[in-house]
C-alpha cells in the first residue's frame, strides 16, 4: 500500500512540477494530464471509484481538451513560449512564497494530531448508489445551483469568446 | 479474479499464495489480451474481405487459405519496415503517441463481461470507467498529430479532438438511459438487468433510440469511415498518422481496431444483452455458450461497422459537428424524458406507447428542423 | 496497511505549493490557468482524503469533491474563453501586457 502511494505521489508531483516548469505549452499540458491521472489514481486508491472516473472524464476528457483548444487558438502552433517570470525578473519571489507556504503547511501538518490517523474503516459497496440518492435528496439544492452555474458558464463562455466576432 | 484464485487454491493447494495471487491477476489479462488480439487480426481480414465484396473485388487471397494469413504477413511487413522519425518532430511525444493510443483501448476491455462469470474486473462503476477511459485516446491522437510537425497531421489531430469531444456528449446521454433502466453502473449488473423474454434494452423504444445514438457515436469516436475525417486521405493525406511508419503505424491501426472492438463490446453489453442468450445459464457449458453469444453479437456490430464503411460516403466537417449537436444531443435528451415516462407509467403497455410516441414526434421534429437548410457559400478570411 | 493521514496532507500541501508557484511565476495566461487547475486538484484531493480517513458513514467529503470538480470545470471554461477574448484584443496572452483597464 505504501509503495503504491509513494509511486502514485511521485508521478503526481512530477507531473505538477513539469507542468509549471516546462517551456513548451503543449508539453505543459501533457504533464498536466499526467498529474490528473495521478490524482485519479489517488482517488481509486482512496476507494472513491466514482470520483476517479469523474476526474478522468471531466479533467482529461474536457478540461485538458479545452486548454488544448485555447493553446491552439492563441499561440503559434508549436506552442513555444518566450521568456518567463510574471513578477518581472523576480521569479524567485514566487518560488520563495510557494516554498514558504509548503514549509509552513508541512510544519502545521506535523504539529496536528491528525497526522497518524488511520482510515475510518472499510468503505462498503454501493457508494455510487448512495451518492446518486443523496444528489436528489439532501443535496438537491446544490445540484440545481450547479446546473444553473454550468449553464451560465456555458453561455457566458460562448458570449465572451464570440464578442469580437460580432463587431466585425 | 477471486473465482480464479479460489479455483487455483482448490485444484492446486501446493502453489504458494503469492504465486496463486499473481496467476489469478495475470491469467484473465492474458486470456483477454490473447482473445482480443486474435479477434483484431481476424477483424482486419474480415474487413478487407467484406470491403472487397462490397466493391466487387476479391480482397486478400494470396497468403494462406482464402488469404487468412494476410494479417500475419502485414504484421511481419510492418515490423521489418524502417521506422522513420521526422527531423523536426518532437521525439519523445512522437514516440509516446502510438503507445498511448493502444493503452485506453485495452483498458476498456477490463470491464467488458465476455462470458457468464468472466469479467476481468467487475468495477461498480464499470460503464462510467469505460466511457471515461475511452476519451483518453483523443489526447494520444493529438500528441501524434502535434509531434509530427506536419500541417496535415495537425489538422487531422484537431479534427479528431473536435469530433471526439462532440460525440462524447450524446454518447454519455444515451448511456444515461440504460443506467436509469438498470439502476447500476456495473457492466455485469447491466447485463443481468436484461434477462427475460425480449428483455434486451434494444427492444424498448428508448433503448432502440439510445442504441442507434450510441452506435453512431461509437463509430464517430473511433473514427470509422463515415466519420473518418481525422484521417481523410483525400483531404489531409492520412491525418494524424501521416508521419508514422513501420511498427508505430501498426500500433495506430491496432489501437483503432481494438477501440472499435471494445466499443462494440460495450454496445453489446449495454443494449444487446451481453452474454445472455438461450443456453447461457446451463450448468456446465454455460460459460462457453455465453461467450459464443457475446462474440456472435459482437460480430453483428462489427459487420454493421464494416457495412457502413463500405456504403456511406464521408461526411463534411460542418455536417459531422452539426449532426452531433443539433440532432443526436437533443434526441438523447428527449430520450431521457421518454425513459422517465416509461418508468412512471401505470402499466407497461401505456409506457411503451407513450414513450414511443414522444420519441417519434421528437425524431420527426428534429429531422424537419435540421433538413432543408442550405449553407451559405464559404467565405475565407485571411488573417495576416 | 494504509499510510497515515499525514502523508496525504503533505502531498496535498506540496501540490498546492507547486500550483501556487506556477501561478505566480508563469507569464502565459493559459499556463497560469493550468497552475490554478493544479491548486484546485490539490484541494479536491484533500476533500477526498479527509472523507476517507474521517468519515462516519457520511459521504459529505465526496459530495464536496464532486461539486468542486463541477465548479472547476465551469471556471476553466470561462477562464479560457476570457483568455481567447483577451488574445483577440491584445494579440498576446502575456499576463504582463494586460495592464490597461480601458478596453
Amino acid at each position: 500500500m505504501t509503495i503504491v502511494f509513494l509511486t502514485l505521489s511521485a508521478i503526481t508531483v512530477l507531473g505538477a512540477l513539469l507542468a509549471v516548469t516546462l517551456r513548451n505549452l503543449v508539453h505543459c499540458l501533457l504533464a498536466l494530464v499526467l498529474f490528473f491521472m495521478g490524482i485519479a489514481g489517488h482517488f481509486f486508491l482512496l476507494k472513491a471509484d466514482f470520483l476517479g472516473a469523474v476526474q478522468i472524464l471531466i479533467y482529461i476528457g474536457a478540461v485538458a481538451v479545452l486548454i488544448l483548444f485555447a493553446i491552439m487558438l492563441t499561440r503559434n502552433i508549436s506552442g513555444t513560449e518566450g521568456g518567463r517570470g510574471s513578477l518581472g525578473g523576480a521569479w524567485w519571489l514566487g518560488v520563495g512564497i510557494a516554498t514558504t507556504l509548503a514549509g509552513a503547511m508541512c510544519v502545521f501538518v506535523r504539529r496536528s494530531d491528525l497526522v497518524s490517523k488511520l482510515p475510518y474503516g472499510a468503505t462498503e459497496e454501493g457508494v455510487v448508489k448512495e451518492i446518486g440518492k443523496l444528489l436528489v435528496t439532501d443535496w438537491v439544492v446544490p445540484l440545481e445551483i450547479m446546473a444553473v452555474l454550468l449553464t451560465a458558464a456555458l453561455i457566458g463562455a460562448v458570449v465572451i469568446a464570440l464578442e469580437e466576432e460580432k463587431k466585425r | 479474479m477471486d473465482a480464479i484464485y479460489k479455483l487455483i487454491q482448490h485444484y492446486a493447494p501446493k502453489i504458494p499464495d503469492l504465486l496463486a495471487l499473481a496467476l489469478a491477476v495475470l491469467l484473465p489479462i492474458a486470456i483477454v489480451m490473447g482473445v482480443f488480439l486474435t479477434v483484431f487480426a481476424l477483424l482486419t481480414w474480415v474487413e478487407r474481405k467484406a470491403l472487397g465484396r462490397i466493391q466487387n473485388r476479391r480482397g486478400p487471397n494470396r497468403v494462406g487459405p482464402v488469404g487468412l494469413f494476410q494479417p500475419v504477413a502485414d504484421g511481419l511487413k510492418l515490423l521489418t519496415k524502417e521506422d522513420i522519425v521526422p527531423a523536426a518532430a518532437d521525439k519523445v511525444v512522437h514516440f509516446l503517441a502510438p503507445v498511448l493510443t493502444v493503452v485506453p483501448a485495452f483498458m476498456v476491455l477490463a470491464v467488458v463481461p465476455v462470458a457468464k462469470g468472466f469479467v476481468p474486473v467487475d468495477l461498480n462503476i464499470g460503464v462510467l470507467f469505460a466511457l471515461a477511459v475511452s476519451t483518453g485516446s483523443v489526447l494520444a491522437l493529438f500528441m501524434a498529430g502535434w509531434a509530427s510537425r506536419n500541417k496535415f497531421s495537425l489538422l487531422g489531430a484537431m479534427r479528431s479532438v473536435a469530433q471526439v469531444v462532440s460525440y462524447e456528449v450524446p454518447m454519455v446521454m444515451a448511456a444515461v438511459v440504460i443506467l436509469m433502466a438498470a439502476g447500476t453502473l456495473s457492466s455485469v449488473g447491466i447485463v443481468e438487468a436484461q434477462r427475460g423474454l425480449a428483455g434486451w434494452f434494444v427492444f424498448k423504444p428508448w433503448g432502440l433510440v439510445a442504441f442507434v445514438i450510441f452506435q453512431l457515436c461509437a463509430m464517430a469516436e473511433v473514427a470509422r469511415t463515415p466519420f473518418d475525417l481525422p484521417e481523410a486521405e483525400s483531404e489531409i493525406v492520412a491525418g494524424y498518422h501521416t508521419e508514422y511508419s513501420g511498427f508505430k503505424f501498426a500500433l495506430f491501426q491496432m489501437g483503432e481496431y481494438v477501440a472499435a472492438i471494445t466499443m462494440g463490446g460495450i454496445t453489446v453489453t449495454m443494449f444487446l444483452g451481453g452474454y445472455l442468450g438461450p443456453g447461457s445459464d446451463l450448468p456446465k457449458i454455460g460459460w462457453l455458450v455465453s461467450a459464443g453469444w457475446f462474440f456472435a453479437k459482437l460480430g453483428i456490430i462489427v459487420v454493421i461497422n464494416i457495412w457502413a464503411r463500405g456504403t456511406w460516403p464521408r461526411v463534411r466537417v460542418d455536417q459531422l459537428l452539426g449532426f452531433a449537436w443539433k440532432l443526436l444531443l437533443p434526441l438523447a435528451l428527449v430520450n431521457i424524458v421518454a425513459m422517465a415516462i416509461w418508468h412512471f407509467a401505470s402499466n407497461k403497455l401505456v409506457g411503451w406507447g407513450a414513450s414511443a410516441v414522444v420519441l417519434a414526434v421528437a425524431i420527426v421534429a428534429l429531422v424537419k428542423i435540421n433538413t432543408g437548410q442550405t449553407f451559405e457559400k464559404r467565405s475565407y478570411r485571411f488573417i495576416s | 496497511m494504509s499510510v497515515p493521514l499525514g502523508y496525504y496532507l503533505i502531498l496535498g500541501g506540496v501540490l498546492f505549493a507547486i500550483g501556487l508557484c506556477g501561478a505566480l511565476t508563469r507569464k502565459n495566461a493559459i499556463a497560469v490557468l493550468m497552475s490554478i487547475e493544479i491548486m484546485f486538484n490539490a484541494a479536491i484531493l484533500n476533500f477526498v482524503v479527509f472523507w476517507y480517513y474521517l468519515h462516519n458513514g457520511a459521504l459529505t467529503g465526496q459530495m464536496f469533491a464532486l461539486f468542486a470538480i463541477a465548479v472547476a470545470a465551469a471556471e476553466s471554461a470561462v477562464g479560457l474563453a476570457l483568455v481567447i477574448s483577451v488574445y483577440r484584443h491584445y494579440k498576446s496572452v502575456d499576463v504582463n501586457e494586460m495592464r490597461s483597464l480601458k478596453g
